[in-house]
């Protein structure tokens, strides 16, 4: 039997604005999840870090530890690697008053 | 009796007695052939996002299905009682809305058919609002729901691509409903980019929505927000006459004669088109979920 192997869109074309994160999902099957996040446009202001998030009941959110700054050019990229997270996965970033990204991100997983 | 009949006779026992003895398929009743059949402890089995059409660029596609976004396997785990699972797995296919009233999600399998002939579709299925308060939140789904969407063969004198839509309307404006309804009719046609290569409508859009003769089915909601059933789904279609030939859910069976899918010109790239879609909206300000624990989809052909 080959391994799952899913690539899922959890937020397309949405722009970030201050405490912003993609919808909760869930992924207990799953092994590793590898996260991208792509800004689709110029982003605006000073950018933040985008982080992961794990939770115990898709509504309860924690920082799970891995993080990086997010992408500063249109096209630009950023990508999270992360196992051991349970079941509820998400990414979070926290934008100053004038900031903003249009992104898309997607989450792959493997189990 | 002729050896012929003997022989059908024989294949339509044995074939019966096959399905009844397997625990996968007993609780289906498909045609005679089955095209799909998806239980989600094998992955997502084909069951996508529905994205809308764009062109250029993704600010050209609707409202509608911009919100949209990818399902997921679930074992329905709940803050106060663990994972409920499936009906025979821990997984179902789950399919959540935004946390925003009116917020709607999709999901889709793309086929396309050999015959224009009876298709049978059935499905396991349950819906809850997400568990934020410690109350029954009965009314804070709006509705759950499935479509299909087809197209005749390139030869066969198609002249429309026709949506079927039935949805279980649980609730509106925070009353409960609890009926079935369908919908005829779509939003107007609106191009997408400037090279006359893609259009787009809006077909769950709320307007049109009319009540199935005798609508009003109260379904097994349980107590609290983290306890699910699994209800029983089957809608027949005949892909020659374009006309819906039957529903149930659970143990009642409702009247479709005077049920009317959308039906709008047929399309230049979609023939033999055999789409199925299932649907989930919110009523509040609350994430939806729609679980599918399985799927059969079956024809005669």
């Amino acid at each position: 039997m080959l391994a799952e192997n899913i690539t899922a869109i959890v937020a397309r074309n949405e722009r970030w604005t201050g405490a912003a994160a993609s919808e909760p999902y869930e992924a207990g099957w799953a092994r590793e999840a590898v996260v991208f996040i792509r800004a689709l446009k110029q982003p605006g202001g000073k950018q933040p870090v985008v982080r992961v998030e794990i939770s115990p009941d898709g509504m309860r959110w924690l920082p799970e530890g891995a993080h990086v700054p997010m992408p500063t050019t249109e096209d630009g990229m950023a990508i999270l690697r992360v196992s051991h997270f349970g079941n509820w996965l998400r990414v979070a970033a926290d934008f100053a008053p004038d900031a903003h990204s249009t992104v898309l991100v997607t989450i792959h997983l493997k189990g | 009796m002729t050896t012929q009949t003997s022989h059908d006779d024989m294949a339509r026992a044995l074939r019966l007695a096959m399905l009844q003895a397997n625990p996968d398929l007993s609780r289906f009743d498909p045609l005679s052939r089955i095209i799909s059949h998806d239980d989600f402890s094998r992955g997502h089995c084909g069951w996508s996002q529905l994205v809308g059409n764009y062109e250029d660029d993704l600010d050209s596609m609707l409202p509608g299905y911009a919100q949209h976004s990818s399902a997921m396997l679930s074992t329905l785990a709940h803050w106060d009682a663990g994972s409920h699972g499936g009906m025979d797995s821990s997984y179902a296919l789950k399919v959540a809305t935004r946390p925003r009233i009116g917020a709607q999600n999709v999901v889709i399998k793309r086929h396309t058919f050999r015959k224009r002939g009876p298709i049978r579709f059935e499905a396991y299925v349950t819906f809850k609002p997400e568990a934020t308060e410690l109350r029954l939140s009965e009314a804070d789904v709006r509705s759950i729901g499935f479509l299909f969407d087809l197209q005749g063969g390139d030869q066969d004198g198609a002249t429309h691509r026709v949506m079927p839509h039935l949805r279980y309307l649980n609730a509106e404006n925070g009353a409960l409903a609890q009926k079935w309804q369908f919908k005829s009719e779509t939003t107007p046609f609106k191009p997408v980019g400037h090279t006359n290569s893609t259009a787009t409508h809006y077909h769950l859009a709320p307007e049109g929505w009319r009540d199935l003769p005798g609508a009003s089915q109260r379904l097994c909601y349980n107590e609290i927000p983290t306890k699910v059933n699994w209800t029983y789904l089957r809608f027949d279609f005949d892909l020659e006459t374009m006309q819906a030939t039957g529903f149930r859910c659970n143990d009642r069976v409702f009247d479709v004669g005077g049920f009317e899918p959308i039906s709008i010109p047929a399309m230049k790239n979609l023939w033999c088109m055999l789409n199925f879609c299932m649907f989930v909206e919110t009523d509040t300000a609350k994430r939806a979920f729609l679980y599918v624990d399985s799927i059969c989809i079956s024809g005669d052909f």
